[in-house]
């Protein structure tokens, strides 16, 4: 609206004032009430001064989504490094070991991360949705049905089919059972799936997949096909496993290495692999594990020089060797271990200061889910018989695929040194080995994979304190208590205790 | 001159108003014919001083008709009656006095300042004087000399312990930090709007804190923006304490109003020059106490080889190593020498490169030469130089009937005593009043301000803070004076030279190379205009800006912990707030009753602009430019605008001047509400009786009053909280990045409304020489706008409501006591101030029944039921069960370490259950002698430095456990927590066993440095490191003589004053290490309760001289 005098009213009245002489006083009055009705005849203009100028109230879709997949990124990195790799024993800690000790307190990275992020995707979706674009509704499907997967695995029972209702003023939602979540998240990817398939609009601003409407698609139908082994041991799975397999036209699949879905980092600040900002104390933390070491050290798996580097005084003395350190020491001797961290080896350079390189980009990549992956699936599901196929060849394939990824030759003989020879008697067990090492680094899908299978057999540290128990969860976020008590306690009584060692439903 | 009070004294430029009021009076009855008369003429002196009195009313005996008032020489000349024997003269302040006159002329008047004021003129909302006892509401003034001898650097500390209910907290943080001030306790559930409305003659001017952290780096406190406001330009403060004072203000007013009165030039005689110069050093007042028996390392071992683990745990940072004995131990600052025993070299330990014959850095082969393991007790007081401030005033001022002038400059140059930190700031202050006609006056009042500092120091915990290495991680061997070269030979520039390349920096480098600048430049002033039209009707309009611009310059280098490649940023602050406003008065006797009635408008306007530009890591080192960036630039703008429309009137009626009814309404129309909403009217009435004047009382009362006030004030919310909107985050590569804002916006927002309710009494006895003031208050604050938190799986983080209801109570008490006055002229005054406030959350809403206000370390959560700042936290597990022998004691997991509580638990309260103030003010002659002690009693705080010192193994609690050493089979050695087990027994009843190894086999010790650490197992639990805050401090010491004008002879100089003063000297107080006044800072919040390990705050002494010529 427009206001009739922009001029600093007062400053206009003082320059009258004095510049003309007062002829009456009915003069003066007048000009008062005058000056009053300028100062406020521009309310309306209150609306306009409270326009925010910094800030949309609308954007695309492509510029919601970049955002949304780094920071879930992020997390699968950051708390892949200070939790998945340590309690599935790929690494270790030397100092601060709590959380190598199992005194875990909040761990509320996931949590917090895949709500917050989920108002973001939830936008992509309504936007899209509203203008018919089929694609980013699919690649929204996916990234949902995936951040889901994650959080309802820390978890157990969590908000899902009302989840991220704020603006529909729902601010209680209810916690559901994981196995609706799954259910859920399954009929998402196959939607997904569909969506993705019939559209010819480009997407933009995807920092995964480039906007590759196909590789979301394999990607969409390779996380069915990890989901639906997840829940595994609670139902038979065979036949959507079958149904997927059976039809390659329908149900694209990761083929290759090509296909890895995940966050390819950059060279340049801000944007970095997010570990390789840490500062190099809180990096040398974390050291090589015993239980991965003396493993691939046995294996002469030449996979463990990517993820780790000879100790420093082996290097010093010429004699460059691996050397891992134990889970679960207190304090003192973690520190002390071999005669102190001189002795023990450092995590490979490519996911610390090499991470800008171009085998560091190559190689520390914030994963949603690789072909590797993909392959020791398969080759459960084909040696559990909840699909036809060769689980050694898959197997095979899942094994070269890591080493190919990694940018290791796999040594001669690798694949039929005895404890790497595919034994179908003893398949469940290598399979779950190889995809142990094959999952180094993958943010928690190892910890999900070795919670439902068990293999690889880990034990707890000797100065764990969890009662010897490697745990299966992590606690609700004690803001729930205060902030949704009701459906968070509905959720613990269901489900069991609020604690680490409660399983959740696939685990049961 | 000291005086700490509500008895007043006033400026002269009130004085002279008051006296011309007086006279008009006296005139408006004039009727008497002229009889035979005479011309008497005569100067009215001050007593003590000999000044001239300017305006003191000469009336003469029985014809109170014929008077005049002294000019700016203190003469005055008044015809009178041949017949007339005596006059009076009387001045406020100064004891009434009859003079016998008889024939003579030329008569010199001396009047004696009176003990205690009866009739003070105070400044009041909207800059309107007004006589005090006129006043329904509490007020209490503070003079400007009290400002510039006992100097503060930010303004707002110079008000700690002087002001009854007022509470100051210092953020220590170096040169310029910023303080928080509250009146009456904290009303809003924002931490952020809890503080007082600065009006500078009578214009609001900016109190803003904005934040530095992101993009990796820390907090620097840059200052709260009211910090500013030159001393030497004060003439006084008010204090309005309650809504009913300040309810004219708006909405900001909420919390009271500081209102600073400045100088002007106003009763100068000819031209006067003053000039004020103080000297003053700063040391730290208390630092924490480390332990002094065991150096760096783990387990009792060290030995360094490249300070990041190659060599016996020397890249561990705690100081659990070996005991000192002298014994040679490879260190950082050890010297190298070539292997095998080959010669020695220039480089040392941390020297870990060498440059090849190509020029390329390569490592150094060499090995450290062991040195003798000492500890170093004073490497942090060393640390630490001595702060020096240096202020100096020069002020002219001048005047004639009709205009007057004062020009003042002001140069602070201050070092801190932390190294290379420091603040410049100068101020110019113009102040020029002119009346072109008897009807018109115009009078311009004018500030520029320019700041600048090369460096402040960062805060909170983090590398980036001197104090996180020195109080948690800072081997005890290590000398410090070994960093202050602190480049790697050969690196310079490049890579930094420490004692830990783990986690930390250096703290020489971190403050000569990680530079935190600013330079400011601040304007506010304003032009009044006023006319009367008739002796009843006058008309003022006024406009007013105060402008701040600030660039802030942060520097990283290379080789910074999180800044490898160094980076640089600016950030441009830009806040203006603009006021114009009319008030229209009206103003008659009528009889008994005399009438003021008042009308007016103002327009407010604010912007706010920042920009910050961020290279994140640097092509060249050492260049700061944003050409030199290696990466993408970042950048960051906000704007904000507001504007508030506000109508106003208030009328002051007064019967027989002992009954006063103040009215005042304000409506008030906000943009930052939405449009159905954003008109809000708020009224206010109070009342006042001096009931000395209304019936005769015992003679040993002097004056006695009694005031109540009922109040309403509406405030408004930031701007733009209406709309939802989507925020631009840092780009992936060529991907732009935008993401909703995790707010949820009200577009039904109604505007904050707080009632108060004040009564009070002021009674002076025996002439004035015990005055007592005291206040009961009342305030209810509702329908708050605040963003309460949600469940984030709603999405969102929080969305905007009206909630709440708040209460504050409380007393405020004012003794004012005169225990001495002899007519030799020696004088003992006592003032003691009092406040007590309780807050209290009546309730929040019905959604949330506790609303976390922040979160640091503790969690400050206002619950209902509760006192306002409550703090929450994890707490120890104890024995619940009443009837156990061991009721209350702590629980124990089966490792032997303390179990915390799964719920977070109360804890503590920042707030103090109540706060005195005591000055005690001796003058003798020219000879003036003064201490303030300032005591707060209650309230708790949280100690980081004590959570993390004790990890750390530095603070002196720590030798606990390892009295011989780590070995736990040796005696004293290993701690048993104090607590019990627990344990099912036969019958499946708990059974409790105590940790204690003279009755339980099977107790459990933990190492000294398990056992540290349990204590507040990983920084968790936090009951065992919450205090009380409780303290007294010495605040201020003063010795002053004034030199008896006469001494000079014919030298220039006047009103000579030399003074020594110290500030801060000595706090007493159950808190380790640190000063309990603190606080800590927090994206542009300052969290009272809270300690960071702060920098340690200041203690100064200093010099001051003034004069006038």
């Amino acid at each position: 609206m427009n206001c009739p005098a922009r001029v600093t009213v007062p400053g206009l009245l003082i320059y009258t004032i004095i510049s003309k002489s007062m002829k009456s006083f009915a003069l003066k009055i007048a000009l008062i009430l005058f000056a009053s009705v300028l100062v406020f005849s521009c309310t309306k203009d209150l609306e306009e001064i409270n326009t925010n100028g910094n800030s949309p109230t609308a954007v695309p879709p492509s510029l919601l989504l970049p955002g949304v997949m780094r920071n879930i990124s992020n997390e699968v990195v950051g708390t892949g490094w200070g939790i998945g790799n340590i309690v599935i024993q790929h690494t270790a800690k030397i100092q601060f070991v709590n959380e190598d000790r199992y005194a875990w307190g909040e761990i509320n990275g996931f949590w917090n991360t895949t709500y917050a992020n989920m108002r973001d995707l939830n936008n992509v979706y309504v936007l899209a949705e509203a203008q018919g674009l089929r694609n980013y509704m699919g690649l929204a499907l996916v990234m949902k049905s995936w951040m889901f997967s994650i959080a309802t695995d820390c978890y157990g029972d969590i908000p899902y089919s009302q989840a991220t209702q704020g603006k529909g003023d729902n601010f209680f939602p209810v916690y559901d059972t994981q196995e609706n979540i799954y259910n859920g998240i399954l009929a998402d990817l196959e939607r997904a799936n569909d969506l993705l398939e019939s559209s010819p609009e480009a997407i933009e601003g995807d920092i995964i997949l480039n906007g590759n409407k196909l590789r979301w698609r394999k990607l969409a139908n390779s996380l069915l096909l990890r989901y639906l082994m997840r829940i595994s041991n609670k139902r038979d799975v065979s036949a959507q496993m079958q149904a997927i397999l059976a039809d390659p036209v329908k149900y694209p699949i990761m083929e290759s290495n090509a296909d890895i879905a995940a966050l390819t980092y950059l060279a340049a600040s801000p944007n970095q692999f997010p570990i390789h900002t840490s500062r190099i104390g809180s990096f040398n933390e974390f050291r090589l594990s015993k239980t991965m070491g003396d493993t691939l050290i046995a294996l002469g798996d030449p996979r463990l020089e990517v993820f780790a580097r000879p100790t420093d005084a082996s290097v010093t003395a010429g004699s460059p060797e691996f050397v891992g350190i134990p889970n679960g020491l207190d304090d003192i001797e973690a520190l002390t271990y071999n005669g102190g961290s001189q002795f023990i080896s450092r995590i490979g350079a490519v996911f610390y200061e090499n991470a800008i390189t171009s085998d560091g980009i190559d190689i520390a990549r914030g994963f949603v889910m690789d072909y590797a992956e993909l392959q020791f699936i398969l080759a459960e599901a084909a040696q559990r018989g909840l699909i036809t196929g060769d689980a050694k060849n898959f197997y095979e394939k899942g094994i070269q695929a890591s080493m190919d990824y990694y940018k290791v030759t796999m040594p001669a003989g690798y694949l039929t040194m005895p404890e790497v020879a595919y034994n179908p008697a003893n398949g469940l067990a290598q399979i779950g080995f190889q995809k142990w090492i094959g999952l180094f680094f993958h943010g928690l899908e190892g910890w999900f994979d070795w919670r439902r299978t068990g293999y690889p057999v880990l034990l707890p540290g000797k100065a764990n304190l969890n009662e010897n128990q490697i745990p299966v969860r992590f606690i609700y976020p004690s803001s729930e208590q205060a902030l949704n008590s009701d459906n968070r306690n509905t959720a613990v009584s269901r489900q069991g205790v609020d604690n680490i060692n409660t399983k959740v439903w696939w685990d049961q | 001159m000291f005086h700490i009070l509500p008895t007043i004294r006033l400026s002269a430029t009130v004085r002279q108003a008051f006296s011309l009021l007086t006279l008009l009076v006296i005139f408006a009855g004039f009727n008497a014919a002229w009889a035979q008369t005479r011309v008497l003429k005569g100067t009215v002196l001050d007593a003590e001083t000999g000044e001239p009195l300017l305006g003191a009313t000469v009336v003469v005996s029985g014809n109170e008709t014929l008077g005049s008032i002294t000019d700016g020489e203190g003469k005055f000349s008044l015809n009178l009656a041949e017949n007339a024997k005596t006059i009076y003269v009387s001045y406020i302040g100064y004891e009434r006095t009859t003079v016998n006159i008889g024939i003579g002329n030329d008569l010199e008047i001396r009047l004696q300042p009176t003990a205690t004021n009866m009739n003070e003129v105070v400044i009041t909302a909207l800059g309107v004087a007004r006589d005090e006892k006129a006043l329904g509401y509490a007020i209490q003034k503070v003079d400007g000399d009290q400002l510039t001898q006992a100097r503060e650097t930010n303004l707002v500390n110079a008000l700690a312990g002087k002001v009854a209910g007022v509470q100051v907290v210092g953020n220590p943080a170096g040169v310029g930090s910023s303080a928080r001030v509250t009146i009456r306790g904290d009303k809003s559930l924002n931490f952020n709007k809890n503080q007082p409305l600065f009006v500078v003659d009578g214009v609001p001017i900016l109190n803003e804190l904005v934040g530095s952290s992101g993009k990796g780096r820390q907090d620097v406190d840059y200052g709260n923006t009211a910090a500013v406001v030159n001393p030497d330009d004060i003439e006084s403060i008010t204090v309005l304490k309650g809504a009913n004072a300040s309810a004219l203000y708006g909405s900001r007013a909420n919390n009271g109003v500081i209102l600073i009165t400045t100088k002007t030039g106003k009763g100068t005689k000819g031209i006067g020059v003053s000039v004020n110069s103080t000297t003053s050093f700063e040391t730290p007042l208390l630092l924490p106490e480390y332990q002094n028996v065991y150096g760096q390392g783990l387990n009792g071992d060290f030995g360094y080889v490249n300070g990041a683990g190659s060599g016996v745990r020397d890249g561990v940072d705690e100081s659990w190593g070996p005991k000192f004995a002298g014994q040679l131990i490879p260190q950082y600052d050890s010297p190298r020498r070539y292997l095998n025993g080959g010669a020695m070299t220039n480089f040392r330990g941390g020297d870990l490169f060498s440059v090849d014959e190509n020029g390329n850095s390569v490592p150094l082969v060499t090995e450290v030469v062991p040195t003798p393991w000492v500890a170093r007790p004073d490497n942090v007081r060393d640390f630490f130089e001595v702060g020096r401030t240096l202020t100096n005033n020069f002020a002219i001022a001048g005047g004639n009937e009709s205009s007057n002038f004062r020009l003042s400059f002001t140069n602070l140059d201050q070092t801190g005593f932390v190294p290379n930190t420091d603040l410049r700031r100068n101020t110019i202050a113009f102040s020029g009043g002119i009346n072109p006609t008897d009807r018109l006056s115009v009078k311009t009042v004018i500030n520029y301000i320019k700041s600048e500092s090369d460096n402040r120091p960062s805060n909170s915990y983090g590398t980036e803070n001197i104090m996180y290495l020195f109080n948690c991680w800072l081997g005890r061997q290590v000398d410090l004076e070994s960093s202050k070269d602190y480049w790697q030979r050969g690196q310079e520039g490049l890579r930094q030279f420490g004692s830990n390349y783990n986690y930390h920096d250096n703290p020489y480098f971190n403050l000569n190379e990680n530079t935190n600048g600013l330079a400011g430049d601040r304007v506010f002033g304003n032009v009044v205009v006023r006319y009367e039209f008739t002796d009843w009707l006058s008309l003022q309009l006024r406009t007013a800006t105060d402008y701040s611009y600030e660039l802030r310059t942060q520097r990283r280098a290379y080789s910074t912990q999180r800044f490898p490649f160094g980076s640089y940023s600016e950030a441009r602050v830009n806040i203006e707030e603009r006021n114009s406003d009319f008030l229209l008065t009206f103003n008659k006797t009528f009889g008994d009753l005399s009438v003021n009635v008042s009308g007016g408008g103002n327009r407010m306007d604010a912007k706010y602009d920042y920009l910050e530009t961020f290279a994140g890591q640097l092509l060249i080192p050492g260049i700061y430019n944003f050409g030199n960036s290696r990466v993408e630039l970042q950048n960051d703008l906000v704007k904000t605008r507001k504007r508030i429309n506000s109508f106003y009137g208030f009328t002051q009626l007064s019967w027989k001047n002992y009954l006063f009814l103040d009215l005042t309404a304000r409506n008030d129309w906000s943009s930052a509400l939405p449009t159905a909403s954003n008109s809000y009217f708020y009224p206010s009435a109070s009342l006042s009786a001096v009931v000395s004047d209304m019936v005769n009382l015992p003679a040993w009362v002097s004056f006695a009053k009694f005031r109540t006030g009922i109040a309403q004030v509406g405030n408004d919310t930031d701007p733009y909280q209406l709309t939802q909107v989507f925020n631009a985050g840092t780009p992936f590569g060529p991907n732009r990045v935008y993401s909703e804002s995790g707010t949820l916006v009200n577009a039904d927002l109604k505007p904050e409304i707080s009632t108060s309710f004040e009564i009070g009494t002021d009674l002076r006895f025996l002439d004035g020489r015990v005055g007592l003031d005291f206040t009961y208050y009342n305030i209810v604050s509702k329908n708050q706008i605040i963003a309460i938190p949600l469940s984030i799986t709603t999405g969102y983080n929080n969305k905007i409501i009206n909630a709440g209801s708040i209460r504050n109570y409380g007393l405020e008490a004012m003794l004012n006591l005169v225990p001495l006055q002899t007519q030799a002229g020696l004088k003992w005054e006592i003032d003691f101030n009092f406040g007590l406030n309780r807050s209290e959350v009546q309730e929040l809403t019905d959604e949330v029944s506790n609303y976390v206000m922040a979160s640091r370390y503790i969690s400050v959560e206002a619950r209902e039921g509760e006192r306002m700042g409550s703090m929450y936290g994890l707490g120890y597990q104890r024995v619940t069960d009443e009837s156990s022998a061991y009721f209350g004691e702590i629980l124990l997991d089966s490792r032997g370490r303390p179990l915390r509580t799964t719920n977070r638990v109360l804890l503590g309260n920042y707030s103090p259950d109540f706060m005195v103030g005591i000055n005690n003010n001796f003058t003798f002659k020219g000879l003036n002698v003064g201490f303030l002690i300032d005591l707060r009693e209650g309230g708790e705080i949280y100690s980081h430095t004590q959570t993390v010192g004790r990890e750390g193994g530095q603070i002196i609690e720590t030798l606990e456990g390892r009295e011989n050493g780590y070995d736990l089979t040796l005696p004293e050695n290993g701690v048993y927590f104090n607590g019990v087990f627990s344990s099912k027994g036969p019958n499946g009843e708990t059974v409790y066993t105590p940790n204690d190894p003279s009755t339980n086999a099977s107790a459990i010790k933990l190492s000294a440095r398990e056992y540290h650490s349990a204590f507040t197992q990983g920084r968790s639990l936090i009951e065992g490191v919450i205090y009380d805050a409780s303290f007294t401090k010495l605040r201020e010491v003063r010795i002053g003589y004034n030199l008896p004008n006469s001494i000079m002879g014919k030298l220039p100089f006047r009103n000579v004053n030399i003074s020594a003063v110290g500030r801060n000297l000595f706090v007493w107080s159950q808190v380790p290490h640190i000063d309990p006044e603190n606080a800590s800072i927090s994206g542009g919040t300052l969290i009272p309760g809270t300690e960071s390990v702060s920098i340690p705050s200041a203690r100064s002494f200093g010099f001051n001289v003034s004069f006038k010529l």
